[in-house]
């Protein structure tokens, strides 16, 4: 195999013509296949919401009813209510309905003025409901129904109808994408070329059809975003290999490790209790994480964030960022209790302190925008997280004032080409590499940008511009813009605000991420060198960006469509409506005197 | 949960954020992206020495001036015409910003934002408006001096001639380039990026404001004595002129004269017409910004308003500028903007665009242009002599700029032609040269004859 290998990199050396003329069309198809594999994800992520979840009913005294289509409903007559009650009896955010794992519901009266009782029984703080009881609201009766099987079987068929695209026209193209990047890279390599390039890139298209055929046979059909991951992987493959051929395996593990977490961590979330338990032991990761690389951690690039173990490298902190988002939305206050930030705020405050003794602020702005997501979707208390980022703007402000050489690793910033071969060093290279790119790149492997240092994790935007050109470079941000856009729209049909706060934050994270990487490399923000998500090189931020995207994948309730979404609590409606079809009618009729209409 | 949706918003307006990022980027990337590619240390362009590694540099005849051969970058093969061009092609190291291979590294290897540098290690050739010839004469007519000579057709915009002096061979860089005043400012582009004392030749604004200005101009008569008294200043003449019309004065080039005109029509209109000459403006050749003339009107006393009408005192202009505003006069009040880049051809024998000759701005009224220009043809006549410009229907002004006590004064000469087949501009400057029309327009001489009679 080796053999055969080198003497066909001989060969291929001696006829340079192939090379070039394999690279000048290779280069006008990437961004071709790009959108094609891209079009089809992004297209169908971008048409939610779709048709919700159905969990149960409330008839209301007037006939009709309304679904119940969340796990937390809030009753009341205020806009922002689930369920909007417009009597002038009801408060605006009177009770609230929560369903518990176990599929027992739970009402809660929300300090409302009217009161609330349970078939004629007040409630006082909380009470359980069963299907068929009436639960009244300042006087309003409400029965609170499941849905009938007819009901249910055109619930059911109307959100068949919404399911995911098929995503096997894409992982086709990406097939090719990655076959024809893997002899790109082979031929731009010339006589250094080893087989370990095409072997790593044709693994991973096994491990990704692997991975499709494996979902499918559990009858998971949404794809999408394992599309936008696969796509953002492969050309980080394709990024290493061009910059450090050596690490191409260390890379593909990590890509594979990476999908283990997002599986697991998928898998993991589907049972709400079980996530509320381990919140304290998430914070606690958070933590530890960042409390070892600050005793262990090495220097690299002015940060001292890097921890060495039996001869593994790796940065904790980008795993200690799963943890914080596990931690600061799991909450055992749900979104109508009183909205106590303060044990968050205390997490927060360590984590942030720990990453600015490490000297890694870049990864320290990112737990601080992720903090102010997950407090304003927790609490929506905008003054309050006004005074906070105020109070830390004075923060910093003194940190600086003490220590003022924090400031000198920024000073390039806004003007790198004054500082060429000075601060401004890793910037300008940025963006004349970026520039010499132009919209379809020099080819993968056939850049300088990667010899500068940081050129595959820091400045990795600079050789997506330079060796794959500024259509895919911007295509990679729009896959990362894609992952945010779908978080919020989904966060309509979210189960639970648990699985909304935490893909928010999963997307902000990301997205400010990304913001951090890009504007820093081109001097549009201070350079603070962090990675783009799934793109750079490096294992543990590769961990770290499919673990997040676990979080996304918990908001994707279309019919059968993400493995994060635990499908027994549907069927056991679909089982209990049909046993109940019959005799159910009648019992409704002598009870209430009103049937469904 | 609806409440939570709503407050999601804080998730978009941070993909928002991103967004609006990447198109500042996009803005950024499209307006200066090609000075970003245009920098030595950019490998897919220039080599590890900083050497733009593709392009050759050719005149209007197709001579090449600079090419790359065997990845080494060469230049013509006469070391006068290597000096003669060399700020128009440019030096190896990027030290003169003004050279085709530095300020269009952009032009000479094909690069350009939408295919970037791909294929850029294959060139293109890049023609220049300039014919090495006549940068040769011109080099050799300034005989060592430094200064700067240029010719320019004012119908087209082409230039023809550009010669910035003291200049060096590129490939034999002198040792002491840095420190010898031989070489003082020898990186710079005097045609492009220098401003210089006019002294006489900056009549010409004062007498177009005197044409429009003062009623009975050129029937009136100045008397000189040798000297005018002006206020605090004694405004000396290079001769006893005597009664003379406006005409004869501008032939004399006197200073008594023009020192009385100016103080009659004042700083305001004087700074007006200097202005509307374009003499403070920056113009624009292909892209390459030229510097400004700077004028000091501001609370000028009569007697330095009376040095300032005839180029002394603290003014400073351009020699492109001025040039135009030849340019100007000969073509009825609108100049032809220059430009110096003929065509290029990419590696697949793909030509650029033809050049689209754009003109200044009104620059002088076509009547007072007409009469000017026939003002400075009667200068040939009365004063330079038409035997020394055969062939020529010539009409121009010296200038003997002083530019300190002790030292020899700038020669200027500038002018154009009316010959319907020749319809050039020029400006010739000889730092401490001496006397304008001596000097300078033995210079201009040499140049002229080489271009319109083909020796």
């Amino acid at each position: 195999m080796q053999e055969l290998f080198s003497a066909l990199s001989l060969w291929l050396s001696a006829h340079p013509l192939i090379t070039g003329w394999y690279t000048a069309i290779a280069r006008l198809l990437f961004p071709v296949l790009s959108a094609l594999i891209l079009v089809r994800a992004i297209r169908s992520l971008l048409r939610i919401p779709h048709t919700p979840e159905v969990w149960a009913q409330l008839s209301l005294p007037g006939g009709g009813s309304i679904p119940l289509t969340h796990w937390e409903n809030i009753l009341g007559r205020g806009k922002s209510a689930d369920a909007i009650l417009n009597y002038p009896s009801i408060s605006r955010q009177h009770a609230a309905l929560c369903r518990g794992e176990d599929g027992a519901w739970t009402v809660y009266d929300l300090g409302s003025k009217g009161g609330t009782a349970v078939n004629g029984t007040p409630v006082t703080e909380q009470a359980p409901v069963k299907l068929g009881d009436t639960i009244t609201l300042g006087g309003v009766p409400l029965v609170f129904l499941p849905q009938t099987v007819g009901e249910r079987e055109e619930l059911e068929k109307k959100r068949q109808a919404e399911r995911p695209a098929a995503m096997w026209p894409s992982f086709l193209w990406l097939t090719v994408f990655q076959i024809l990047t893997a002899i790109q890279l082979t031929l731009a390599a010339g006589e250094k070329a080893s087989p370990v390039i095409p072997i790593c890139f044709l693994i991973l298209t096994a491990v990704m059809w692997l991975y499709a055929a494996a979902l499918r046979l559990g009858r998971c059909v949404g794809f999408e975003l394992e599309t936008i991951a696969f796509y953002l992987s492969t050309l980080s493959l394709a990024v290493t290999a061009s910059s450090a051929p050596g690490s191409l395996p260390k890379q593909l593990l990590a890509i594979v490790l990476g999908m283990g977490l997002f599986l697991a961590l998928g898998l993991f979330l589907r049972d709400l209790e079980r996530v509320e338990k381990r919140r304290w032991l998430m914070a606690a990761g958070a933590i530890g994480l960042l409390g070892i690389t600050l005793v262990l951690g090495k220097a690299k690039f002015g940060a001292t964030n890097w921890v060495t173990l039996g001869g593994i490298s790796f940065q904790p902190s980008e795993i200690a960022k799963i943890c914080y988002i596990f931690a600061g939305s799991a909450t055992l206050e749900r979104l109508f209790r009183r909205r106590n930030l303060a044990l968050f705020i205390v997490l927060t405050g360590v984590c942030i302190g720990l990453l600015g003794l490490m000297s890694d602020f870049g990864t320290a702005a990112i737990f601080f925008v992720t903090f102010l997501v997950i407090a304003y979707l927790r609490s929506g208390d905008a003054a309050t997280l006004a005074l906070i980022c105020g109070g830390a703007a004075f923060g910093t402000g003194i940190i600086v004032q003490f220590k003022p050489y924090i400031l000198s690793r920024f000073a390039a910033w806004g003007h790198a080409w004054e500082a060429a071969s000075g601060s401004g060093y890793q910037q300008t290279r940025t963006m004349s590499a970026a520039a010499s790119g132009g919209l379809f790149g020099m080819g993968a492997g056939n850049g300088w940008l990667e010899r500068i240092p940081a050129g595959d994790t820091d400045l990795v935007f600079g050789m997506l511009c330079e060796e794959w050109g500024l259509v895919i470079a911007l295509l990679a941000v729009a896959c990362i813009l894609t992952l945010a856009w779908f978080a919020v729209r989904a966060s309509r049909t979210g189960r639970s605000s648990f699985y909304t706060i935490a893909a928010c934050a999963a997307g902000s994270l990301l997205v400010f991420q990304t913001s951090l990487n890009v504007f820093g490399s081109v001097d549009l923000l201070p350079l603070t060198g962090v990675t783009f998500p799934f793109v750079s090189n490096g294992g543990s931020a590769m961990l770290s960006a499919w673990g997040l995207l676990a979080y996304l994948k918990t908001m994707d309730t279309r019919a059968d469509a993400s493995f994060a979404i635990g499908r027994a609590a549907e069927r056991k409606l679909d089982e209990e409506a049909a046993r109940m079809a019959a005799p159910a009618e009648d019992a409704f009729e002598k009870e209430d005197g009103h049937a469904e209409d | 949960m609806r409440k939570i949706e709503k407050r999601a918003v804080i998730c978009m307006a941070l993909a928002i954020l991103l967004a609006a990022g990447m198109s500042v980027f996009l803005i950024r990337y499209f307006a200066e992206g090609g000075k970003w590619a245009s920098s030595a240390f950019n490998r897919h362009l220039y080599d590890s020495n900083g050497v733009l590694i593709s392009g050759t540099v050719l005149d209007r005849d197709g001579d090449v001036l600079s090419s790359v051969e065997n990845g080494h970058r060469t230049y013509y093969e006469n070391e006068t015409v290597r000096k003669a061009t060399l700020h128009a092609v440019g030096d190896l190291y990027g030290k003169i910003g003004t050279g085709v291979l530095n300020a269009f590294a952009d032009k000479l290897t094909g690069f350009d934002l939408v295919n970037g540098a791909f294929g850029a290690e294959r060139g293109s050739d890049l023609y220049l408006t300039l014919d090495a010839r006549y940068n040769y004469e011109a080099y050799r007519a300034l005989g060592g001096h430094a200064g700067t000579v240029a010719v320019y057709n004012y119908k087209t915009g082409e230039i023809l001639c550009m010669v910035s002096a003291p200049s060096y061979d590129p490939l034999n860089v002198p040792k002491d380039l840095e420190e010898n005043d031989r070489y003082k400012g020898a990186y710079l582009n005097r045609f492009l990026s220098s401003a210089f004392v006019p002294g006489s030749v900056f009549k010409t604004v004062t007498l177009t404001a005197a044409l429009e200005n003062l009623p009975d101009a050129e029937t009136r008569t100045w008397n000189c004595t040798g000297s005018v008294q002006i206020g605090d200043e004694t405004i000396t003449c290079s001769g006893v002129h005597g009664e003379q019309t406006l005409k004869e004065a501008f032939a004399h080039s006197c200073n008594a004269a023009f020192a009385q005109i100016a103080e009659e029509l004042g700083a305001d209109t004087l700074r007006r017409y200097t202005e509307k000459a374009g003499l403070t403006s920056a113009y624009s050749v292909d892209g390459l910004p030229t510097a400004k003339g700077t004028f000091n009107w501001d609370g000028i006393t009569a007697g330095q308003l009376g040095w300032a009408g005839v180029g002394q005192y603290h003014d400073q202009v351009n020699p492109c500028a001025f040039l135009l505003w030849m340019g100007a006069i000969a073509n009825g009040g609108k100049a032809a903007e220059p430009y110096l880049i003929k065509k290029t051809v990419s590696s697949l024998g793909i030509p650029s665009l033809p050049h689209i000759t754009r003109h200044t701005g009104r620059l002088i009224d076509s009547k007072t242009a007409a009469t000017v220009a026939d003002f400075m043809a009667n200068n040939v006549t009365e004063t330079y002599g038409t035997k020394r410009f055969p062939n020529m229907e010539l009409c121009a002004k010296s200038g003997t700029a002083e530019v300190g006590t002790g030292q020899t004064p700038h020669a200027w000469f500038a002018g154009f032609l009316r010959n319907e087949d020749a319809p050039y501009a020029f400006v010739v400057l000889v730092e401490n040269g001496g006397g304008g029309n001596a000097v300078a327009g033995t210079v201009a001489g040499k140049v002229l004859n080489v271009i319109v009679n083909r020796y």
